[in-house]
């Protein structure tokens, strides 16, 4: 409960900097804050609560997600100074992220539906602005309204799924929804049923899940690429802690109602999202539809709903994050180099600047999760535990979309070895040469030993 | 009598809610949205829930509802303006939506079973309680809503807000 303190707080502070003129200094108070508010969090370990007449829980799962996501939220405030010096509305997007991250923050602690959507929506409203930052580009503005009325429409399926619930449970507390749902077992009523699945479809919408996520190739590619960054790193890794918890945690008594459906989601996912990446040739985009296909791996996940589910889903979306915010750090520093965020602009890279072609190998084979980096331990505790409730199948079909994603994946690390070099050599400054060195790292590490992580909550 | 008002109102809001989107002039549009919360309202005040029922009228009917026609009038739409759908394109959102209605009457017919309507207090929907379960139970989400308009505040400062050359 502290962290959510210390953030609103934050939060305010960034808001008050422009009126009392500290806001040269806000980078570092950002910084700052981000390191109290995750020691707080820590502090959380193995001391769970429930609070406010049960609308919050903490547990151990809820401080995991957020170590997770303050951290990336702190290197990625690290990559993106650009953003934050951006003189006529610099602490606003301050305020913003810091708010962002205060709704990922209540998405992983709910315990009544309320929260759950105040949550969402915090960090969806937060987020239609961001996209829409760059105001004088026309994509951004594109991303910017395209995302807030698709994710509006969205909004409106999980509010009825939410109304739904209640008026079939006569509650918004998930342990008395989770009790009622297992006491009328055999015969749920159809309103639970309807229910369910419209928040399944609202959540599926928010991780970007097949069919519901042809927002996101446009979104990702509008938005200014550091909010990007964002998005497919904190806002996944949040909108999946939340999908687990209601799942797992409520409508885990019936699974029947909900699994199928899931299954078919989850397939379609990985198929859709692999299949579409391979055509793409701008990297931005084609990190887009990584990203939907990485969500088809993390639903699987919540269909396994075994001990190993959750902490196998907490692996995936640090080795997806850490990954994931690399690649983005180095496509801001080629495409503020080279002017394009084509995939070409990768040509020749290992040539020039062979730190930079390293780290961007490192983040591919990641990615496609090729041992020894952190994404194939990823896949593999994510596959063992779907194998592990029966689910063969459809981890043959993940297996075959990791096939494909390992071909587009590896057109980057084709392209930084052609010879065909372009003239322009691509600086990588200090800041930058550290931040990537820990994260390749940090990949590394946890394919190496992913003990470290794996058996944590 | 209720019984009676009941499907009254709920005619009312069905169809009116149908005029919004049927409706080729954006500002009757929103004047067949005004109808619906007036409906709307009417059911809230049904259920006991008196408060609510003004807050509605006040805020949705009034306030947003006036900003609405404001912003329509402002950017001058008319029927003209209104961009033309393709056909395929309204056959298909009417099938999808016709089909959620399906699931969704065939859902709630059988929903008979569900809880037993408790006796109601009908002092439920006052100020007093209200206030009470907002202040009690729902301090939480009460605080953090704050959070939700704060952030909307700064975005709408932020997108309108002139760049520094």
């Amino acid at each position: 409960m502290t962290t959510l303190i210390v953030l609103s707080a934050l939060g305010l502070v960034c808001l008050f900097s422009e009126i009392l003129g500290f806001r040269k200094l806000l980078h570092p108070i950002v910084l700052i804050g981000l390191l109290a508010s995750f020691v707080t969090n820590l502090m959380d370990w193995n001391n769970g609560a429930h609070l406010f007449n049960e609308m919050v829980v903490i547990d151990n799962y809820s401080v995991a997600f957020m170590g997770l996501m303050i951290g990336i939220t702190f290197i990625w405030c690290l990559m993106s100074p650009d953003f934050f010096t951006e003189p006529s509305s610099e602490t606003d997007h301050f305020a913003l992220i810091v708010f962002a991250l205060i709704g990922t923050m209540v998405m992983v602690t709910f315990a009544n539906m309320i929260m759950l959507f105040l949550g969402i929506e915090i960090l969806s409203i937060a987020l239609y602005i961001l996209a829409g930052s760059h105001k004088t580009k026309l994509s951004s503005n594109e991303a910017a309204l395209k995302y807030f009325l698709m994710g509006s429409f969205a909004t409106g399926f999980l509010l009825f799924g939410i109304a739904l619930i209640y008026g079939a449970t006569g509650s918004f507390n998930l342990a008395a929804i989770s009790s009622m749902i297992s006491e009328h077992h055999e015969q749920n009523s159809v309103m639970i049923v309807a229910g369910i699945l419209m928040m399944m479809i609202a959540l599926a919408f928010k991780v970007s899940a097949a069919p519901f996520h042809f927002w996101a190739p446009d979104v990702y590619q509008g938005a200014p690429t550091v909010i990007t960054a964002f998005m497919s790193t904190v806002v996944k890794t949040a909108a999946f802690a939340a999908f687990y918890r209601l799942f797992i945690h409520t409508f885990s008594a019936s699974p029947a109602i909900w699994a199928p459906t899931l299954m078919i989601i989850s397939g379609l996912t990985i198929l859709v999202g692999n299949i579409t990446a391979v055509y793409q040739t701008n990297f931005k985009r084609m990190l887009a539809y990584s990203s939907i296909s990485h969500a088809g791996y993390m639903v699987l996940a919540i269909l396994a709903m075994n001990q190993s589910a959750s902490s196998s889903l907490m692996f995936y979306a640090t080795a997806y994050s850490i990954s994931s915010i690399t690649a983005f750090a180095i496509l801001l520093l080629v495409s503020h180099q080279t002017g394009s965020d084509e995939i070409r602009s990768f040509n020749g890279l290992a040539k020039q600047n062979p730190f930079l072609s390293a780290v961007t190998l490192v983040a591919m084979l990641s990615l496609a999760g090729i041992p020894p980096t952190a994404g194939f331990f990823a896949k593999y505790y994510i596959f063992s535990a779907a194998i592990q409730n029966g689910y063969l199948g459809l981890v043959l079909i993940a297996i075959l979309g990791s096939l494909i994603g390992v071909f587009y994946y590896f057109r980057i690390i084709i392209a930084l070895f052609k010879s065909e070099s372009e003239e322009k050599e691509i600086k990588v400054n200090t800041l930058f040469r550290v931040l990537l060195l820990v994260t390749s790292l940090a990949a590394l590490a946890l394919g190496i030993a992913p003990g470290m992580l794996a058996g944590l909550i | 009598m209720t019984l009676y008002l009941f499907y009254f109102l709920s005619f009312l809001a069905v169809l009116s809610a149908l005029m919004v989107v049927v409706s080729k002039n954006p500002v009757h549009s929103v004047l067949y949205l005004i109808m619906t919360f007036f409906a709307i309202a009417g059911h809230y005040v049904l259920l006991n829930a008196q408060f609510l029922a003004a807050v509605h009228v006040i805020v949705y009917a009034g306030a947003i509802m006036v900003l609405f026609l404001y912003v329509i009038m402002m950017l001058n739409l008319n029927a003209d303006t209104e961009p033309q759908k393709g056909k395929w394109l309204r056959v298909a959102a009417t099938v999808a939506g016709g089909i959620l209605m399906v699931v969704l009457v065939g859902a709630l017919r059988s929903a008979a079973d569900t809880l037993p309507v408790t006796a109601h207090d009908n002092q439920i929907g006052m100020i007093k309680n209200l206030g009470k379960v907002l202040y009690k139970d729902f301090m939480l989400p009460f605080e953090i809503s704050s959070i939700l308009f704060l952030v909307a505040m700064v975005g709408a400062v932020m997108l309108g807000k002139k760049e520094i050359k």
